[in-house]
């Protein structure tokens, strides 16, 4: 299994570095403040992570890691294909809000 | 010319010459541990530079991810929100605070060199003075550590004041051997997200610079300089098929490159992780009072130098 941070890195990295097109294919503007909400929330909670230290012993850490690593799986495979646009940015929300409570369950431990 | 030899008794003739051997047993010995310390210190000096280059270097590229993130308001309309920024900025100051105590452990092995080479008490206690300053300085630093680390480091450090005072190079080594390890340990523990940052400044530059790549913003022309170099001539490319082909290549240059920053700064942590290990070992070698065979500093010490000197020359 991954680190808390790990996942949390691959959630944010995996929408920077394919944010040009994912912008790109957005066809409404309600679209394109959903995606960049959900960008920032994911940046957000990579730079908690970051400034705070790590405690993946704890067993709710460990469950939430788990679950984003199977989230985040897909996630790279939505973002990779680029099909219909409203639910690659579904996907996007699902896996960022486990992140964000992932980020928010490390800076309480 | 007569010769008038002096008379001595075999007895004092035996006395004389077990006094001069162990004489020189007992200098050898003590110009043996002289010279280990020395070399220990002149080692673990180049070993606490390159920690405060690395920190450095993580210090710019952690300035060069806040400018990145503004750039992309520019670019994506995407909004740079304070808390990220502010814990962008938080964590700077972190990286900051390690450069210091990286500087402080330099300081600290100039000193101890500086024991080891001088018989002057006036030496030692000149170090001593600037070491306790040192402390001193240290102690209001907030560090990621558990307090038993923390302490454990103000210990050792503690330590090393009292022996150069006293001018005992064995227990000094001891000190810096003991402070030595934790700091090892430390930045092992913290080594991931030192490799996460580097990472996140890899996948940022290079996610930006594809995109102004990809929507003609840049001037691809640079690629046949090394073509018109020699005749003095100016690329212009005006061809939309060439300038296509070009950044097509270029693409895969910036891949290439983001993917070397990430392996450089892993091989480079690595690296350090493994000087500052030897280096505790080998001044534990000294505390031992046992023999210190390599002469030279770490020799992955380079590779880590290498790679902080690509980022001396971005924005401080």
């Amino acid at each position: 299994m991954q680190s808390a941070l790990a996942e949390l890195e691959t959630t944010y990295f995996t929408l920077q570095s394919q944010i040009g097109p994912l912008l790109a294919a957005c066809q409404t503007q309600a679209q394109r403040d959903a995606l960049t909400t959900q960008y920032v929330a994911a940046r957000s909670a990579y730079w908690s992570c970051v400034n705070k230290a790590f405690h993946d012993d704890d067993p709710a850490v460990i469950a939430l890691t788990t679950q984003l690593d199977a989230a985040n799986d897909q996630l790279k495979k939505a973002v990779q294909e680029l099909g219909n646009i409203k639910t690659t940015i579904d996907n996007i929300t699902q896996v960022v809000t486990i992140g964000a409570s992932l980020a928010a369950k490390v800076i309480a431990v | 010319m007569t010769n008038f030899p002096i008379a001595i008794p075999r007895a004092w003739r035996r006395t004389i010459a077990a006094s001069v051997l162990l004489s020189c047993l007992f200098f050898a010995g003590g110009c043996k541990t002289s010279d280990d310390a020395a070399a220990a210190a002149t080692q673990l000096t180049a070993t606490a530079k390159s920690l405060t280059d690395y920190y450095s270097a993580l210090d710019t590229i952690l300035a060069e991810t806040d400018q990145l993130n503004e750039v992309q308001v520019v670019l994506y309309e995407i909004p740079y929100d304070t808390p990220t920024k502010a814990m962008i900025a938080d964590t700077r100051a972190e990286i900051q605070k390690r450069e210091a105590l990286a500087k402080g452990l330099t300081d600290l092995a100039q000193s101890f060199a500086k024991l080891t080479g001088s018989t002057a008490s006036t030496d030692a206690s000149a170090s001593a003075a600037k070491l306790e300053t040192e402390v001193e300085s240290l102690k209001p630093i907030k560090f990621k550590m558990s307090s038993e680390e923390q302490n454990g480091m103000k210990i050792a450090i503690g330590l090393v004041v009292t022996a150069i005072q006293e001018h005992k190079e064995r227990e000094a080594a001891r000190g810096i051997s003991q402070f030595a390890t934790a700091l090892d340990g430390f930045f092992a523990k913290e080594a991931l997200d030192y490799e996460s940052i580097g990472k996140d400044y890899a996948v940022i530059s290079s996610s930006l610079a594809k995109s102004l790549l990809q929507n003609g913003q840049t001037d691809p022309s640079g690629y046949f300089k090394v073509t018109l170099d020699p005749y003095g001539l100016i690329p212009e490319v005006t061809d939309t098929k060439l300038r296509g082909k070009l950044e097509k290549l270029a693409e895969g240059q910036v891949d290439q490159k983001a993917q070397a920053l990430q392996d450089s700064q892993k091989s480079a942590t690595d690296d350090m992780e493994k000087s500052l290990k030897q280096m505790s070992d080998r001044i534990k070698l000294v505390a031992d009072d046992k023999p210190m065979e390599v002469r030279i500093p770490p020799v992955t010490l380079a590779n880590v130098e290498k790679w902080a000197s690509e980022f001396s020359t971005l924005i401080p």
